[in-house]
């Protein structure tokens, strides 16, 4: 019992990750004021994209720095049709959605091979890792799984504690007095926007190289909207971010956990259950949530 | 009327972005764009059965599509409308499946019914939640989109799955309940002149109603409209109600019309892909009827570019947000020069 306890929560850390990198990204770039509702697609091709080059360089590294480029420049394509031109964010990042899915997937199908690679190793921290059970669950995992608790912290500290977190949060809620106060609106706006795809990028990565080791089509599987869905319920903070994705994140594992032990339930279902949940904290905690004021509001000087 | 002109000019220069992108990719896979193209027309006009493809595949675009509009002009975002046709096609294969006997002039209505019940019941948990709770409909309505999938999937691999079919897929319905056909030798069935009825139908609404003209006030801006005496909630449920119904039937032409059963993936995104062909058609009615024809034709055509020039139906999918992306923003360019 206590091994399928330590595999279930175990599994729920890792499964967390991809959600938490897309969620800090989504913080920031919604923090500043904008919406980017395409992370779904941009983690789809983000997964492809550095599956495909650590398998065709042999190099994880490569891949990882593929899919940050290969989402910032995705999430680019956003930050010009909404900061620059201020075309509606909402029908824009789902025009990314189908952009970035269709790139993928044209990709993938364009292969004459099907890249697969071994999922990287796990890292054991010294003595932390030897602990019973806590060991196991929180220090015998892959890079990435200790890059996005990391990030979080990191995160949530340049938020609340530096200047650059202070224009951020101004942007996003008084553009007009940050423009007046010598903020360029729209550089930090862009800033914010990559940085949602490059998060996504890295969701995507840790998705295909830390986790499946291979792709198929919408391989995030809703773990990108649930991102956006993590940054609500932790009412856009990075720290409480944490929390937020662990609750998928064990969503997910005991999910994969049951499917693996063959338990007498549809495998849909369990497939569902991320979903259950996340339609579960959508109705009971999503009540008098409110985003920053600019939210899908482009800044335009008058 | 001088308003118009970034309208016009904006599809011209999109479509040229698209192409030239759509071009370049091709080149440097070491293809040919130009027999790329020529495959998509032939794909899409070629033949007699290819035109009735392309307005087999026009009707669950256009009521897709016609599905998002109406909700977006009152500022509603149904994402869910994927999820609602999934449904709407599963309840209107199950009603169908047991209309053995029964003649089609009955039978057909009362799956049209069961169809658009279905969307909306889809629908419900997010109308409800914005209405009640003030939760923004875009998160709920996009979960419902994944639990429908699989709802589906379940469905059709398990319970109501043909035991003799290959496929994820159900029997086939009894042969009174499809859709009669339009020209004999085509799948060119009936509801493509009910979809067009619809859109139609549903500019009348929009422009000639009360009810019209309350939605679009609401999504000018709700305060006005609150203030100016509508009642907002009455309004949501308005749009939610044709939304929701119209995704259903968007689901029910692909079950009655198109295959005669259900299968999984009978939907390669329509509800997505209603989205894009909104935005292209300016999220009016009559444009979203053009829209959907440009976005059928290229997928047809695209699925013959895929067997004979060997590129992934894929493409198509990155031509026509790059289109529509362009589109936006040239419109949105020319719009705000003009107001400096």
């Amino acid at each position: 019992m206590i091994e399928i306890l330590t595999a279930i929560l175990s599994g729920s850390v890792i499964l967390a990750t991809p959600i938490l990198f897309s969620a800090l990204g989504e913080i920031y770039d919604e923090r500043a004021g904008v919406l980017n509702l395409g992370i779904e697609a941009i983690m789809s091709l983000t997964a492809f994209v550095s599956l495909w080059i650590s398998y065709s360089s042999g190099s994880y590294w490569m891949g990882t720095m593929a899919a940050i480029l290969v989402g910032g420049l995705v999430a680019l394509i956003h930050s010009f049709a909404c900061v620059t031109v201020g075309i509606n964010q909402l029908i824009s990042g789902l025009l990314i959605l189908t952009l970035a899915d269709g790139i993928a997937n044209f990709s993938y199908r364009s292969l004459s091979v099907t890249p697969t690679i071994e999922p990287l190793k796990p890292i054991n921290i010294p003595r932390l890792s030897q602990i019973p059970v806590l060991g196991p669950i929180l220090f015998q995992h892959n890079i990435f799984v200790y890059l996005a608790f990391l990030l979080a912290v990191i995160f949530g500290f340049i938020l609340y504690k530096t200047t650059l977190g202070l224009k951020i949060r101004g942007v996003g809620e008084n553009p007009e007095a940050c423009d007046a106060a010598g903020i360029n609106v729209n550089r930090i706006r862009y800033l914010c926007v990559i940085l949602s795809g490059v998060m996504a990028g890295l969701g995507g990565a840790s998705l295909t190289l830390g986790y499946i080791g291979l792709y198929g089509r919408g391989i995030a599987a809703g773990r990108g909207w649930i991102g956006i869905i993590v940054v609500i319920l932790s009412r856009w903070s990075p720290y409480r971010a944490i929390l937020g994705s662990l609750i998928f994140g064990l969503g997910y594992s005991i999910a994969s956990n049951l499917i693996g032990m063959g338990v007498g339930v549809p495998y849909y279902f369990l497939l569902m259950s991320p979903h259950i949940i996340a339609l579960f904290v959508i109705s009971f905690m999503f009540k008098r949530t409110k985003g920053p004021s600019a939210l899908t509001v482009p800044y335009r000087r008058k | 009327m001088e308003a118009r002109f970034e309208k016009y000019i904006s599809y011209p220069i999109g479509l040229l972005v698209a192409l030239f992108i759509f071009s370049a990719i091709l080149l440097i896979m070491g293809l040919n764009p130009l027999l790329s193209l020529e495959a998509i027309f032939y794909g899409s006009f070629g033949t007699i059965f290819s035109a009735g493809e392309t307005f087999v595949r026009v009707t669950p675009l256009l009521l897709s599509a016609l599905a998002f509009l109406i909700a977006f002009k009152a500022r509603f975002l149904n994402i869910g409308v994927e999820g609602q046709l999934h449904i709407g096609a599963l309840t209107a294969y199950l009603v169908a499946s047991q209309m053995e006997g029964l003649p089609g002039g009955l039978s057909i209505p009362l799956i049209a019914l069961a169809s658009f019940i279905g969307g909306i019941a889809w629908l419900a948990i997010s109308l409800v939640l914005k209405i009640k709770l003030e939760i923004n409909e875009i998160f709920p309505t996009v979960v419902m989109n994944f639990i429908a999938m699989f709802i589906i999937s379940w469905l059709c691999t398990g319970p109501i799955k043909d035991p003799n079919a290959l496929n994820p897929q159900t029997k086939v319905i009894p042969t009174a309940t499809w859709l009669p056909l339009i020209i004999p030798g085509t799948r060119l069935h009936v509801g493509i002149i009910f979809a067009f009825f619809l859109a139609f139908l549903m500019y009348l609404i929009l422009y000639k109603t009360i009810l019209g003209y309350e939605i679009r006030a609401v999504g000018l801006s709700s305060k006005a409209a609150k203030h100016g005496g509508i009642n907002l909630s009455k309004n949501i449920i308005s749009v939610g109600l044709l939304s929701g119904g119209l995704a259903g039937l968007a689901g029910m032409v692909e079950v009655v019309g198109a295959h005669h059963l259900l299968i999984v993936g009978f939907s390669p995104g329509f509800g997505y892909q209603g989205i894009a062909i909104a935005a292209l058609g300016g999220f009016d009615p009559i444009g979203v009827v053009f829209a959907s024809m440009f976005f059928s034709i290229l997928l047809i055509g695209g699925e013959t570019m895929q067997r004979g020039a060997g590129v992934p139906i894929d493409m198509i999918h990155i031509l026509q947000a790059v289109l529509v992306l362009s589109v936006l923003i040239v419109q949105r360019w020319i719009t705000v020069r003009r107001q400096k």
